[in-house]
């Protein structure tokens, strides 16, 4: 919404930083010893690093819920109907 | 069954089955007034247009859940003070950059030299923190229990690490005091909440059992796609309906009734609770935020640089405290869309998306109600 030159978050689809939202990602490669995890998001567009203190036991493959760059849970692709 | 997270809860029919479910269940005659806590359920709901698909009985009222909307003015004062009277690099998330001070914001701030950035993590500010090891980095935390484990677990890896250039400006707040203060408000009349989903994955559902037992209001934890907050909304009016009252779980794919005990341990040893600190037009509440624990003092950004810490009242024609308390919608502000838009906002609820002003401005509610007319 602003200008373009001045950073900020995209007003169109929501903040992932700041508010209550948690982004859905998914583990690509794990530093156990730091508790840190590459993941990327679901189309792939974006690839971060995330702690996984919180989450733990965390697997490669796995699906985390991610909060300004924290997994604070698991979103795992199983759940009853 | 396999659930992808995403379509299946933006499902079309299943919505219009859902919204024909709340049509029977709704009284006729009776107005219900739910309020959605969390700013990111606002959000969805002008996304998806939610709001069209509910009877004209059932009025969704936006509470006080965006961490930026209710930062006062006096904060972003004293994190622009603590910014600019000290050679530092001083790091906010992007939203916050843009909430008006008394004179300015962080990033008009930036233009006039200081050296402010933004960052999508606490994480990315002790990055900056360790590429810069001759400079004092400050990160300026805010959010609910939602984001407190991250900053929490960044302090413990700085002190893990021996990064003696980090700190931290504490801004964190805490979801069930304001609640409390608006249930005790006499102006509000509510008949439910929808409680708020990412905040619960940390500190679970049952910190919110109080408003069924003192209060006599229903809670539903939801989700935060379309589906979600419909089902919600039923689940609501089923527990009004049949004169039942108690916090359910929609959410409970994600939330554990009990919360992530991980993240609430790392919060306790991190953090204490302030004595009270100031929520943009709702004032005073005592124990609402959160501060440096004296273990991790040495890491406090007001302890090693101090603030100026003056109050500064809210401008007088902003009526932010009313819309955060579900007083008025957005747009019967006096200086909504005209003087206060989200390229110039006066208020911080025009400033986050997640803000009901800047909700109800992005997503065409304003046009929309002003036809109505």
């Amino acid at each position: 919404m602003t200008d373009g030159l001045i950073p900020s978050c995209d007003h169109t689809t929501g903040c992932i930083t700041c508010g209550d939202e948690a982004v859905r990602m998914r583990v690509i490669r794990i530093d156990i010893e730091r508790e840190l995890a590459l993941c990327a998001t679901e189309d792939g567009a974006e690839r971060s690093t995330v702690e996984i203190a919180l989450v733990q036991p965390v697997s490669e493959g796995d699906h985390l819920l991610v909060h300004a760059g924290t997994a604070i849970a698991h979103a795992g692709s199983q759940v009853a109907a | 069954m396999t659930m992808k997270y995403m379509d299946e809860f933006r499902d079309a029919e299943l919505g219009r089955a859902l919204a024909g479910k709340i049509l029977d269940a709704v009284e006729p005659g009776r107005h219900y007034k739910v309020m959605e806590v969390c700013g990111g359920h606002t959000h969805s709901i002008y996304k998806y247009g939610i709001d069209d698909l509910l009877p004209e009985n059932v009025e969704l009222v936006h509470g006080p859940g965006c961490p930026v909307c209710v930062i006062p003015m006096g904060r972003v004062d004293d994190g622009i003070a603590m910014a600019t009277e000290n050679d530092i690099v001083f790091t906010c998330f992007g939203d916050m950059m843009r909430v008006p001070g008394s004179e300015k914001t962080l990033t008009e701030a930036k233009a006039d030299g200081a050296d402010i950035r933004m960052v999508y993590s606490p994480l990315d500010a002790l990055r900056l923190a360790k590429q810069n090891p001759d400079r004092e980095v400050v990160f300026f935390a805010i959010g609910f229990e939602t984001t407190a484990p991250s900053t929490a677990l960044t302090l413990k890896r700085a002190r893990a690490e021996g990064v003696t250039n980090f700190s931290c400006m504490c801004n964190h707040v805490t979801i069930v005091p304001p609640l409390r203060a608006l249930l005790d408000s006499p102006d509000l009349r509510l008949d439910g909440f929808i409680g708020p989903g990412h905040v619960s994955t940390v500190v679970g559902a049952r910190p919110f059992e109080f408003i069924p037992k003192d209060y006599g209001k229903p809670v539903v934890v939801a989700g935060f796609e379309p589906l979600d907050i419909l089902h919600a909304i039923r689940m609501i009016l089923g527990q009004l309906g049949e004169g039942r009252c108690e916090v359910e779980n929609q959410y409970s794919r994600v939330v554990p009734y009990d919360g992530n005990p991980a993240a609430l341990k790392v919060m306790s040893e991190v953090f204490e609770l302030r004595p009270h600190f100031e929520w943009r037009g709702l004032g005073f509440i005592s124990q609402s935020a959160l501060r440096l624990s004296d273990a991790y003092a040495e890491l406090d950004a007001e302890k090693r640089f101090g603030v100026p810490g003056v109050r500064v009242a809210d401008p007088k024609a902003c009526q932010c405290g009313e819309v955060l308390k579900g007083v008025i919608k957005p747009y019967e502000c006096k200086v909504f869309g005209t003087a206060c838009t989200p390229e110039h906002a006066i208020g911080t609820c025009m400033v986050s998306p997640e803000g009901a002003c800047a909700a109800y401005y992005n997503y065409g509610r304003f046009a929309r109600e002003k036809e109505l007319v």
